[in-house]
């Protein structure tokens, strides 16, 4: 009993011990200067909101003036259980996909190719940046959406 | 009499699932369920690819003229080196579409990199001398706008096996040239891999 006991925790131990995740470092003092978005979060997807964390969104213009996005995510399936759990269901990495939809003054949607869904694999403990540009000039407010894509 | 029932009923089963399909439906393009393959570009390839060069595109800024004029773009050729026989224009007619969409560019039909997409702007001239037409709505000579620049590209796939795991490297190059000088304004690689490991039984 006690045998399979420990047999069983040092079978844990190496699954979770296999995974790698990312380490990161940045300058404590950013020198950017953010225009931070304020944000309306709606989740239907309590896991995926669990992993995948919203750390911020920023908005800019391009040089031609269109308006601009960046949503900071970052993955939080690290730690012994979350590690434990996506190893043995074969979610590592964490693939995601994600779309951003663009309103015009009015409301409207604005269709563009770009629109679409985008393929997103994160490593656990991971930092990305999904930016997106607005298809025109008349494109006012945006739409975010992020799914689990396996 | 027990045991060749239940090898029977067994045999039954597995015929019954072998012959299992799926009725004809509707998919989303790109989607979860949509096909991907180690070999070829899918659906959500063209897909991913398409948007990242529309949104690298508009927000470099490379279209906006100092005369307040939009950039007239031709889509040149994007050469396909991945011996798929790739169709190309699902990238390009994706970016011209965007180009359009933004305001800040226009893409002419009347020449392109094999001649003009739409031989139409030609033809319609060459009624000029065509009695049948009142010769006041014929289009003139001289009014065709030519580019400005040219949206053109490269497509590469290598391919690694090692045992039964193979994996394909794919990667998209796509250029926007300025026409007046032939330097390249704007240009971007994307790049994917695919990998899949074949079962011990080959299936």
């Amino acid at each position: 009993m006690k045998q399979s006991f420990l047999l069983l925790t040092a079978a844990l131990l190496l699954l979770t011990g296999c995974q790698d995740t990312v380490n990161t470092v940045r300058n404590a003092e950013t020198a950017a200067r953010r225009q931070e978005v304020d944000y309306r979060y709606f989740s239907t997807d309590d896991f995926c909101r669990d992993r995948l964390q919203l750390i911020r969104i920023d908005r800019g213009t391009t040089p031609s003036g269109l308006l601009q996005v960046q949503a900071t995510v970052h993955s939080a399936r690290y730690g012994f259980w979350s590690e434990l759990w996506s190893g043995l269901t074969g979610e590592n990495p964490y693939h995601l996909a994600y779309k951003f939809d663009w309103f015009d003054e009015q409301g409207m949607r604005v269709e563009t190719p770009a629109s679409v869904w985008l393929n997103l694999i994160l490593m656990p403990g991971e930092t990305r940046f999904l930016q997106a540009v607005a298809p025109n000039e008349r494109c006012r407010d945006f739409l975010l959406s992020v799914k689990e894509a396996e | 009499m027990k045991t060749s029932l239940l090898h029977t009923f067994s045999a039954a089963l597995l015929l019954l699932g072998a012959g299992c399909g799926t009725a004809a439906h509707r998919i989303e393009p790109g989607g979860s369920q949509a096909l991907i393959t180690v070999r070829d570009v899918n659906t959500q390839d063209w897909q991913n690819v398409a948007a990242r060069s529309i949104q690298s595109l508009l927000a470099s800024g490379v279209l906006n003229r100092a005369d307040g004029r939009k950039t007239v773009v031709m889509v040149s050729e994007v050469k396909d080196r991945t011996g798929r026989q790739l169709k190309t224009t699902i990238l390009t007619n994706k970016i011209r579409q965007a180009l359009l969409g933004s305001g800040k560019a226009v893409t002419t039909t009347a020449v392109g990199a094999a001649g003009a997409e739409d031989t139409a702007t030609r033809q319609v001239r060459e009624l000029e001398n065509d009695d049948l037409f009142n010769q006041a709505t014929v289009q003139k000579r001289g009014t065709v706008i030519a580019p400005d620049m040219s949206l053109s590209g490269e497509i590469l796939r290598e391919m690694t096996t090692s045992g039964r795991t193979e994996e394909s490297y794919f990667v998209f190059h796509v250029v926007l040239t300025d026409l007046a000088t032939g330097l390249a304004v704007w240009e971007q690689t994307f790049d994917f891999s695919k990998q899949e490991t074949a079962s011990i039984l080959g299936f």
